[in-house]
């Protein structure tokens, strides 16, 4: 992968695809893993980009595809190893990772959600509109709007009460 | 004061350390231990196969009255379980600091030099697991009342066996014998070919990563 390459169309929407790595890995070790799998996976896929949509909307939904695919892939891995770690661990190593508080109780209860949900929430928050979003995930935007309603309210409740 | 989801999501990411992104250079390190560590079960689970399949052919070897062939067999099956435990542990050998890509290639290199030589030792296994099974089978107390019959029914025979029938066994161990590198091959293609197609990907990526500019 050429450092100009980085640099110009991965590197702008870093955050993205961090926020959206972050939110489907335990540990720290997982979230490199996921975010180089990903800047490689643009990499190699770039040459199927076809100008129907943005390169941004592109990318997010490699990104989503890329981390739907490796948690899968993960968890049947970690019910093989699953004396080697116990749960607690990996939630305590993720925490570390963030040093915000409230940001972290938001993730741990994003991660909670389900796969669709989370990368639903996700670009929500990101205030990708409700177009944006249904075109991401290859839904109705008629429905996102109503999904993301529910969603908020299952934050909360997990969240319980901390916030408004 | 309680805050909204949304204001928790902005303001936390205002913090510059919560969005510093991981260097990419180390693209397949993790990956290629996966990879190797996935062969090494499947392998350790093969080398299992072995050992329970040689135990269950000395029984039933015995309990078919050829004790001796099921011996033979057991102890062939068993010195491949060995010398394939042997080689397990030189896999574990490889150098896990050198790079991905120098990691993976002795990987590969580890496995042909493995199918090279197991090709060549099942030169001999394979004749020699054919043959005692026959030989093995047709002596056994099992087959008494068949050897009995052909015997009385016909005058083509050497020592007991029925003389084509033999032939035609002796022709497929050698054939076996001959064809044993090429079986072999298709025999770890079968149990690995997934393992082995990812590392030929992976390899592959990494050459065009490296001579990419």
């Amino acid at each position: 992968m050429s450092r100009d390459f980085y640099k110009s169309s991965i590197l702008p929407y870093a955050g993205i695809i961090i926020k959206i790595c972050r939110a489907y890995t335990d540990t720290e070790e997982d979230f490199e893993d996921y975010y180089q799998e990903v800047c490689l996976q643009i990499w190699k896929s770039k040459d199927r980009f076809q100008d129907q949509s943005e390169w941004s909307t592109w990318v997010y939904r490699l990104t989503l595809n890329v981390c739907l695919t490796l948690m899968r892939k993960s968890k049947k891995q970690k019910s093989y190893e699953s004396n080697e770690l116990s749960p607690g661990d990996q939630k305590e190593e993720n925490a570390q990772a963030i040093s915000d508080e409230s940001l972290n109780q938001l993730y741990a209860a994003i991660r909670e959600l389900s796969e669709i949900d989370r990368a639903v929430i996700l670009l929500y928050l990101e205030e990708k509109s409700y177009q944006e979003i249904a075109q991401i995930m290859g839904t109705n935007p008629n429905n996102i709007g109503v999904r993301i309603k529910r969603i908020k309210e299952r934050l909360k409740k997990k969240l319980d009460g901390k916030v408004n | 004061m309680e805050k909204s989801i949304e204001q928790i999501w902005k303001e936390g990411f205002l913090k510059q350390e919560a969005l510093i992104a991981p260097k990419v250079n180390e693209l397949y390190n993790r990956k290629s231990i996966h990879l190797v560590e996935k062969f090494q079960r499947m392998f350790k689970i093969n080398i299992w196969g072995i050992i329970i399949g040689a135990s269950l052919i000395l029984i039933a070897s015995l309990g078919a009255g050829a004790g001796l062939a099921g011996l033979i067999i057991f102890i062939t099956l068993l010195a491949v379980a060995y010398s394939a435990k042997l080689d397990s542990d030189g896999l574990k050998q490889l150098d896990k600091g050198q790079s991905s890509f120098e990691y993976l290639s002795s990987f590969r290199e580890w496995i042909q030099q493995s199918i090279e030589k197991y090709g060549s030792l099942y030169r001999i296994v394979y004749p020699v697991f054919i043959l005692t099974f026959y030989f093995g089978l047709w002596f056994s107390d099992l087959l008494e009342p068949i050897r009995e019959k052909v015997a009385e029914n016909s005058s083509n025979l050497i020592f007991g066996m029925h003389v084509p029938t033999t032939l035609l066994i002796i022709g497929g161990a050698i054939a076996m014998g001959y064809f044993a590198k090429r079986i072999h091959r298709e025999d770890v293609e079968l149990m690995y070919g997934k393992v082995l197609g990812k590392l030929n990907e992976a390899l592959a990526e990494m050459e065009e990563l490296r001579t990419t500019k």
